[in-house]
């Protein structure tokens, strides 16, 4: 932490800003944390070279190519700092700078920084300017290629999609991340997230759909992403109204499958009966949740008590009791 | 320690469990991230009082405030105040900028508040305004130093159409974090005349997700930590029941507790991290629904992730702690009664003791 460690700057051949015989008309200005400063953080001689130079150009207003390496450099320091972002976009605006190689600087920091909002946000602000979100799908799956889940790709993502209306191929890439690992949930939002902008559920849409999770569910009936698309999409509606649901339950059940997903799909079928006035389907509905809270997914026992209470309270008492 | 009248296998374990949790190694933790934080962090300087709020809150919920004798206390206020953006009278538009910054990255002297000039780019961020206060109240500062209405109209400022918040008059990402700060600093200064409420909350349910958990916006996958803003949000704007139906609720609460693995997981597939036990859990709490939770196996999972020589919690067993993680996975043990730690409040992210001192000055500004 002393002034002037020099073991603390991390890169050979480094010339701080205060040795540079270009940067000499500017009088630096150090952080002023006061007597005494809480959470400080040990940064580093370049850290401070770099960013005493910075406060001290802000402060000027100088908007030069000289200060867009500058910012270039306090990004690397710190990315997470947002008003060297936008002091950035700022220079780039006062220069006219042609954005195309602002773009490739940004989607190599994106590819480093995955999970950085600023940089995102700046990814954004780019596209916007230069109205070409030509690269942003391909850019988004080659984040994908290393976190599939990536939420901050996803969500450039569908910005995207929507501002631009980009729509065309997407169901085609969720196919492909979905075949690739049906376990990824944000994919299944995705699908979600198009079709409803697209097609819209229709009752033509919600067969189909239906169908395409079926498979998954047969493969892999423990993934609850695939079950929560199924619920998700029949909402509004009644399960026990889709024969290929109730024939998919029959089946899992009929092979045994311990699946909680399974059987919470079997309890909000029965109550669907009960409260259709089939009475003898809430005693089936309590027995399943009893089975989950001592068997399938005792981690959620107390959960499934209350359900099993729950549905007791609205609709029974019990035959039996 | 509580003492047991029988001695069966589960309360031995218990009390063992109990004595493997040192309180001091955790005070350690704190006490160290509050003086200095290593290199590895400078990506933290623009967010220094948001690791502020996590060492103070941290220390509180360890029942260990005490390590900051008055005389630190006071200085740690000052610095605290040193960080609001106040009006420059000179200049009206300066107005929408104020609330508090992270940290004097961008140069303003340390002593500008006591005739506040505008410097270019200095403005304030929306989860600084929020854990300033937050650390303020932690103090037991009245904040009699807050020039309430300038902050207000920096939260103001911050409101898209959409409903939802960005973080800076500079513009950035809106999202429903910047919305669950927006409600925290509302909340806390006890004046809701700046958020548009209803506008809030139509964007808070329009990002409820198909599987009943919230994304950070409309059509965004639901996620741990957004859920836990949507509805700490609404239950701070006194809306939660007016905003979502009863079956809607009932459906959150079960998204909430599918997400139990040992610990909690933030999206469904995805592994346990110790963030979750508290942004899930104090979800739960807030819904009335804590008690689903299978408490022994979530501590089990927090303490697998202790820093066993540092102190401090990390995401994941076996990895480096830092200030996010410690703190929330002590609040995620406290949220299971857990016997050394204070009791907190789930909407505000403070101590229950915290929230008590702002309910009795609350009336004063």
């Amino acid at each position: 932490m002393s002034e002037g460690d020099e073991s603390n700057s991390d890169e050979q051949g480094y010339v701080y800003y205060r040795d540079r015989p270009n940067w000499k008309d500017i009088e630096p200005i150090p952080q002023d944390d006061g007597p005494n400063p809480v959470v400080q953080i040990a940064y580093t001689d370049k850290f401070k070279d770099v960013y005493d130079y910075l406060r001290a150009v802000i402060r000027k207003g100088e908007k030069t190519e000289r200060v867009l390496e500058l910012t270039m450099d306090a990004i690397e320091c710190n990315p997470a700092n947002y008003t060297v972002w936008h002091y950035r976009r700022e220079v780039l605006q006062e220069l006219k700078k042609d954005l195309k190689s602002e773009l490739e600087f940004a989607e190599e920091t994106v590819l480093n920084e995955p999970k950085n909002y600023q940089v995102w946000y700046h990814r954004q602000k780019l596209v916007e300017w230069s109205n070409d979100p030509s690269r942003e799908l391909y850019l988004t799956a080659e984040v994908f290629k290393d976190d599939s889940k990536n939420y901050h790709a996803w969500q450039h993502r569908q910005w995207t999609i929507r501002t631009y209306g980009l729509w065309s191929n997407e169901l085609e890439f969720v196919d492909g991340l979905l075949k690739e690992d049906f376990r990824n949930n944000s994919a299944w939002n995705q699908r979600y997230f198009v079709i409803i902008n697209t097609t819209g559920y229709t009752e033509e849409v919600v067969k189909n759909e239906v169908k395409y999770v079926i498979d998954f569910i047969k493969v892999a009936p423990n993934n609850e992403s695939a079950w929560n698309y199924l619920t998700g999409i029949l909402k509004g509606g009644r399960i026990s109204d889709h024969e290929p649901v109730l024939k998919l339950i029959d089946s899992l059940r009929s092979q045994h499958v311990p699946s909680p997903f399974l059987l919470s799909t079997m309890i909000d079928v029965y109550e669907e009966e009960v409260a259709n006035g089939k009475k003898e389907s809430l005693e089936k509905a309590v027995k399943i949740c009893e089975e989950l809270g001592s068997k399938i997914d005792p981690v959620r026992k107390r959960y499934w008590e209350y359900t099993s209470r729950r549905l007791i309270s609205a609709y029974g008492p019990l035959d039996s009791t | 320690m509580s003492l047991f009248n029988s001695n069966s296998m589960s309360e031995v374990d218990a009390v063992k469990e109990e004595e493997e949790f040192v309180v001091k190694k955790h005070v350690r933790y704190f006490s160290r991230c509050l003086d200095i934080l290593p290199t590895q962090c400078q990506s933290l300087d623009a967010n220094r009082m948001t690791i502020l709020f996590f060492c103070l809150s941290g220390l509180d919920v360890l029942d260990n405030l005490s390590v900051i004798d008055d005389q630190r206390g006071s200085e740690i206020i000052e610095w605290i105040y040193s960080q609001q953006v106040l009006p420059d009278q000179s200049d009206e538009s300066s107005l929408s900028k104020c609330g508090f910054r992270g940290s004097s990255f961008l140069g303003v002297p340390h002593d500008n508040s006591k005739s506040p000039v505008s410097y270019p780019y200095d403005c304030s961020h929306i989860a600084m305004t929020y854990t300033a206060l937050s650390c303020l109240l932690i103090l037991g500062d009245n904040l009699s130093r807050i020039n309430k209405p300038a902050v207000l109209t920096g939260i103001k400022a911050l409101q898209q159409p959409d409903g939802s918040f960005c973080s800076t008059v500079e513009q950035s990402e809106s999202d429903m974090r910047f919305v669950y700060c927006a409600c925290c600093v509302s909340y806390i200064l006890n004046d809701w005349s700046v958020v548009d409420v209803s506008l809030t909350a139509d964007y808070i349910k329009k990002s409820l997700a198909y599987n009943f958990g919230f994304g950070q916006g409309p059509s965004l996958e639901s996620h741990g930590g957004s859920t836990y803003c949507a509805v700490a949000s609404l239950v701070l704007m006194n809306k939660l029941e007016s905003t979502l139906t009863l079956r809607e609720i009932e459906r959150i609460k079960k998204w909430c507790i599918m997400r139990q693995l040992t610990g909690f997981q933030g999206r469904p597939n995805k592994p346990a991290d110790t963030c979750y036990s508290f942004w899930i859990g104090a979800t739960l709490e807030m819904l009335g629904a804590s008690d689903w939770v299978d408490k022994e196996l979530n501590v089990q999972f927090i303490l697998s992730t202790e820093g066993e020589y540092t102190g401090g919690f990390s995401k994941w067993p076996k990895c480096h702690p830092d200030p996010l993680h410690s703190y929330l996975g002590l609040c995620g043990l406290s949220l299971t009664n857990y016997s050394q730690l204070k009791p907190i409040s789930a909407p505000l992210n403070i101590s229950q003791r915290a929230a008590e001192w702002l309910q009795s000055i609350r009336g004063n500004f």
